[in-house]
């Protein structure tokens, strides 16, 4: 039995499911399958590769001339396929009391999109799960009301065009390898890599392609925001993992991604926006440890990415709560809330704490790991700059989105605490920062899962490294309290704040009014100019051609017979003179 | 068992005598005969005969190659010899099967179009028109090619004489109609004689061997070559001697139109197919230079004007005529490149062409036939008053235009592959533009049929009046025959290939 | 908005039994005071940073004492103080977009919360 199903790919049991979800008008029901399809996916995973196991190759499809190979499951991709499931499930628990078949079948869908692109074994498999990740998951923004509807459209625009992207890139690439479409290594030697590597910067929000991040993710639903922010950014990563490990010009990109976005978080007031900037630059870390390319680093970047599922989750999840419970994210509209929501602020702070990575919670044991590779590859600059954005990370994950929520000045909004099933989700995911984190047989979990190299030889809890990063985290509380105290710290406002973004949302569409102003200007001005030719053109045809035309004139039977004599001389003229 | 066993061999061996003899037969007999519906009867049973007998040779021909039939059993050169090979086996079952169909749907027609008196003549003017080109197509000997283009023809003046109690310019248009073939005709003799001065036979492979010996022949081969171009491009319609078609197809009783327009300019162009690449050779250099300059020259400018002229008409069924001419066009841009893709494709789309056109008149009759409508500003709103009718006459027109998945498209890529295979690139170009051209003036008459309500007349909407089943049946079969070609049209495309290879020879 | 904790009882209902034993946190002396608890962790750390120095320092980070607390205080600081200014620059109305800035009443008792306070 499990040998007739282990050549399909895992995830597609989860679309399969979401597609059932689909038609399934019970809620008890779907809902008990957005939980089992991931669980289920997981544990498929399991069954086709056990651990330690060599990599896997099967589901090939001869499709139109080109073999695809519809599931490759090798140390690298079992690692997000687990995780993503693993997030499935959580988000599951999290949306438990959303009744909402939309919700539920495009999240399932979604799941399945990524956890089989990542188990993608060629370019076209690939590039068909990259557009499903898509467009089964623009309907999540859309659940988020009528504002979100322009922002959806635009994320649908802009990962389709990645997904053209990414198609173009793969042909070109594959040309130039003969042919073949097999995901490996990929590298910027020919045009097609730099096109495939163009299609997943835009996918995990490379500087100045990141803006549809914090468009649409702070205008979806509540459980929408948490679903997106787990799957769309990491499943490029592990593309760009796969494709270009070691790309020089990747450590740069990662570099300012991560620096970047802190100065917009710090002026930011709705706080689902400031967590997708900080997403954004969480996926700069690994995008820079991508560039590093050392075991170590990729390494860091695998562990990276597991815990930023998690705690990332967790940040929007309790955001999520609040919001669900207050009606808002704006840092403006809330504070103090540790009073009617003691629990989800403590799961708060320990998401903060993750991200943050204080020690003994979940970033502390894998930061750690791209910073100490890139002082181990000499790269000072990218060094100094990811400290500088760990600083930052402490600013607006860390300090700003608890703080302002939970306490700062008390808003007066007494509401009740979080739904359980929120809560469950929040301390299962608080749960597994804290547990990976554990010095004790806890970070060794993770490392084991590690794809790169024999074992890893990283010892995060050293003292050295535990109070240099206390000393980071200390000082930048204390600036906190300082400039608070000072009066200096911006207090928040309600603001929309220009993104990139802005470049086609009002000059574009600026540029586009101004066309279509000019245009019917001209067409007006030059109305009758064209009419008058288009009417002279049509009398002229009509003289011509029509019944009471020159050529239909009813000539006597005598013209014709000429005319057939002219051709008779004509045909013998050539017959007998042209060669 | 093949298909080929059902058919006995006496049919096999004498059908090509069969072909001619047995409509000219029943012509005589059918013209004295008291009662139209027996008349009907007969002819229809005529036409099947002839189309189970064409079919039944076309296989054979498939599977045995070429047949020589010597007449009242003396042979070539100097008896008359009935030849059946790959070029002109389909054309006479495409001329049978048009035949049946024709007078599936006369049986209605007739009765609208055609004076009591006048039916029994009209049927075994028919059968006669029948019998002529049946006969033009199947013999094997020059001089009765002329014999039987005189048969048909002079049939045929009558056949669109008859229409002149539907409408009386149709007399006019017989007249015009009967000067003009007699030109023709006389050109073709004329040119007929000069080619026996030239190689003292009659017969056309005997002709073809003589000329392949002299290597062309001398200049008296030349005139002969000009004379028989001019005779059959008149015949054909070519572009400027196309003056008595629109009349002729215009003003005939609607099963004149159809049959004529799907088979008698068709006829013509297999001859012309004949004496160019059969009797002549393209390897001579007249005939070369006269295909390039003269053939494609005017098949092209033909494809253009006519399709102009065809979006000014009024009437529908001169649209129809004039679009008939730019398709012509079409088959002599076929020929005049003169590669085996390129007559292959001008020979598969004479047939598509035959079909397509078929459906069109045919469409138009049954729309005749209860509104009386002619012109295509009376289209208005059909597509609710005539569904099924509208509905032949839209897939014909798309197939027509050269939709995919239709007859048209598959001959017009074809055509166009052929064209670019041959380096002709610009005459993609104008084949692209003139379908363009077509998408106009039968778009016109779907706009109006579908977007438009039928007229009222005292106040109350037109009725829908459906056509009667006698005319759906043909109608329909001949649309579904343009929609297989365009879905599998792989029996007819390997039929204009035989009919290429045979005679240019392999090729690509 | 005042900062002081509630005392009314009505309010203190309204409050969630397992923060009851927390609500110290939101007395001002508490806040005002947190700042040296935090620079004292600060100190500590800096003064253990002497005794266990850095396994792979930058080329000048060994000169400085507490280069960590330094780096991250002065980077800390500058975000913040470069906020106003990124604010001036990019800061918009709600509705530069003209897509609705407020949020949807569907999922935002917002409007109700800004009634309330009005009234």
């Amino acid at each position: 039995m499990i040998d007739l199903l282990s050549f399909i790919n895992p995830g597609l049991w989860i679309i399969i499911a979401g597609a059932i979800c689909a038609f399934l008008p019970v809620g008890s029901l779907r809902k008990a399958l957005v939980l089992a399809a991931p669980i289920f996916a997981a544990f498929m995973i399991y069954m086709i590769y056990p651990f330690g196991s060599e990599e896997i190759i099967a589901g090939k499809v001869n499709f139109g001339g080109i073999e695809l190979t519809t599931l490759r499951i090798d140390k690298l991709s079992v690692v997000w396929g687990y995780l993503f499931c693993l997030a499935g499930v959580l988000n599951a628990l999290y949306g438990l009391h959303e009744k909402c078949r939309m919700t539920d079948s495009s999240a399932l869908i979604y799941t399945g999109a990524a956890v089989a692109g990542v188990m993608a074994g060629d370019l076209i498999t690939l590039f068909i799960f990259w557009e499903l990740t898509a467009i089964s998951s623009v309907f999540l923004i859309w659940k988020g009301g009528k504002r979100a509807y322009a922002a959806g459209l635009r994320y649908l625009a802009i990962h389709v065009f990645s997904g053209v992207l990414l198609l173009a890139g793969a042909v070109m690439y594959a040309d130039a390898n003969g042919g073949d479409f097999a995901f490996n290594y990929i590298g910027l030697e020919n045009p097609g890599g730099w096109l495939l590597l163009m299609a997943m910067g835009i996918k995990c929000g490379f500087p100045m392609l990141h803006m549809w991040m914090q468009d649409a993710y702070p205008k979806a639903s509540i459980t929408g925001t948490v679903i997106l922010a787990s799957f769309t950014t990491k499943f490029a990563i592990y593309a760009l993992a796969r494709g270009f490990p070691g790309t020089d010009i990747l450590i740069w990109i990662g570099a300012v991604m991560t620096c970047f976005p802190v100065f917009f978080a710090v002026v930011e007031n709705d706080l689902r926006r400031v967590l997708a900037y900080s997403l954004n630059n969480q996926l700069g870390f690994m995008v820079c440890g991508i560039g590093i390319g050392s075991t170590l680093a990729l390494n860091g970047v695998v562990g990276q990415v597991f815990l930023h599922v998690i705690f990332k989750g967790l940040l929007f999840m309790s955001i999520g709560a609040v919001m669900y419970r207050t009606g808002t994210a704006k840092a403006s509209e809330l504070g103090g809330l540790f009073r009617s929501m003691p629990f989800t602020a403590v799961l708060c702070l320990i998401g903060a704490a993750s991200i943050a990575a204080v020690p003994m919670f979940a970033a502390f044991v894998t930061k750690a790991m791209i910073l100490a590779a890139a002082v181990e590859e000499h790269l000072y600059i990218p060094f100094l700059m990811m400290l500088f954005a760990s600083a930052g990370v402490m600013e607006h994950s860390g300090i700003k989105v608890p703080h302002f929520t939970f306490f700062a000045h008390d808003s007066g909004r007494r509401v009740k605490e979080a739904p359980w099933n929120m809560l469950l989700a929040m301390t299962l995911a608080a749960g597994i920062c804290i547990v990976l984190a554990f010095p004790w047989g806890g970070y060794q979990m993770l490392y084991a899962l590690m794809p790169f190299g024999e074992a890893v030889e990283y010892h995060p809890y050293t003292v050295d490294h535990v109070v240099f990063q206390m000393q980071l985290l200390f000082a930048a509380i204390f600036a906190f309290t300082l400039l608070k105290r000072r009066g200096l710290y911006p207090a928040e406002r309600r603001a929309e704040i220009l993104d990139v973004d802005w470049i086609y949302r009002r000059v574009g569409v600026g540029i586009a009014k101004w066309i279509s102003a000019m245009w019917a200007y001209v067409s007006i001005l030059t109305k009758r100019l064209r009419n008058h030719a288009m009417q002279e053109a049509g009398r002229r045809l009509y003289q011509v051609f029509s019944p009471t035309g020159r050529l239909s004139e009813t000539a006597p039977s005598g013209l014709p017979a000429l005319m057939t004599a002219a051709m008779l001389v004509l045909i013998l003229i050539i017959a007998y003179f042209v060669r | 068992m093949t298909m080929l066993d059902i058919f006995p061999n006496w049919l096999l061996a004498h059908g090509p005598a069969f072909l001619m003899a047995l409509p000219l037969l029943l012509a005589a007999i059918t013209a004295i005969l008291p009662n139209e519906k027996i008349a009907w009867f007969s002819s229809f049973a005529v036409t099947l005969i002839c189309t189970v007998t064409a079919f039944a040779l076309a296989l054979n021909n498939i599977q045995n190659g070429v047949s020589v039939y010597p007449l009242g059993g003396w042979d070539p050169p100097h008896g008359i010899a009935l030849v059946i090979d790959a070029l002109n086996a389909p054309i006479l079952v495409l001329i049978a099967f048009m035949a049946v169909i024709t007078i599936i749907y006369a049986l209605p027609a007739t009765i609208a179009e055609v004076e009591p008196k006048k039916r029994a003549p009209f049927y075994a003017a028919f059968l006669l028109c029948m019998a002529g080109l049946l006969g033009m197509v199947v013999t094997g000997d020059a001089f009765n090619v002329f014999v039987f283009l005189e048969v048909s023809s002079i049939a045929t003046y009558t056949l669109v004489a008859m229409g002149a109690s539907r409408d009386r310019r149709a007399l006019r248009a017989a007249y015009n109609y009967l000067i003009l073939g007699s030109i023709g005709a006389t050109f073709f003799v004329i040119g007929i004689g000069f080619l026996y001065m030239e190689t003292g036979t009659l017969n056309m492979a005997g002709m073809a061997r003589i000329l392949h010996d002299l290597e062309g022949g001398s200049r008296v081969a030349k005139v002969a070559f000009g004379f028989i171009i001019v005779g059959l491009g008149l015949k054909l319609a070519m572009f400027p001697l196309h003056m008595w078609l629109p009349g002729a197809y215009a003003y005939s009783p609607t099963p004149v139109t159809t049959f004529l327009s799907s088979t008698a300019t068709k006829a013509a162009l297999y001859l012309l197919l004949r004496f160019i690449f059969f009797v002549f050779d393209p390897d001579f250099e007249y005939v070369a230079s006269v295909l390039t300059y003269v053939l494609v020259t005017l098949g092209v400018v033909g494809m253009l004007f006519a399709s102009m002229q065809a979006i000014f008409q009024i009437d529908a069924r001169r649209m129809l005529a004039f679009s008939s001419i730019a398709q012509v066009g079409y088959m002599l841009l076929g020929i005049g490149i003169a590669t085996t893709a390129s007559v292959a494709a001008g020979y598969l789309h004479l047939i598509n062409h035959a079909i397509i056109k078929g459906g069109l008149f045919l469409a138009l009759g049954a729309m005749w036939y209860r509104f009386g409508i002619t012109r295509i500003s009376d289209f208005k709103g059909m597509a609710k008053m005539m569904p099924w009718t509208m509905g032949a006459f839209t897939i014909s027109g798309f197939s027509l235009i050269g939709v995919p998945f239709t007859a048209g498209f598959v001959s017009k890529y074809q055509l166009a592959t052929a064209a670019a295979g041959a380096g002709w690139w610009w005459a993609v170009g104008v084949i692209v533009v003139t379908s363009i051209l077509a998408i106009f003036y039968i778009g016109q008459a779907l706009l109006l049929a579908y977007f438009q309500d039928p007229p009222k007349i005292e106040g109350r909407t037109v009725a829908k009046n459906e056509a009667p089943l006698a005319m759906l049946v043909p109608m329909w079969m001949l649309v579904f025959a343009s929609i297989v070609i365009g879905m599998r049209g792989g029996v007819i495309v390997d039929a204009s290939w035989r009919a290429a290879i045979f005679l240019l020879g392999g090729g690509q | 908005m005042s900062n002081t904790p509630l005392n009314n009882n009505d309010e203190i209902d309204a409050i969630h039994p397992a923060a009851k034993p927390f609500l110290f946190l939101g007395k001002q002396s508490v806040k005002q005071n947190f700042m040296w608890v935090v620079l004292a962790g600060m100190m500590i750390c800096v003064v253990l940073g002497f005794f266990f120095p850095q396994k792979h320092p930058l080329p000048i980070e060994a000169y400085i004492p507490g280069s960590w607390a330094v780096f991250g205080f002065l980077a800390y600081s500058f975000i913040v103080l470069c906020a106003p200014l990124i604010f001036k620059v990019l800061a918009r109305d709600e509705n530069y977009y003209e897509e609705g800035g407020l949020p949807d009443p569907d999922y935002s008792v917002e409007h109700h919360a800004e009634e309330e306070r009005r009234s």
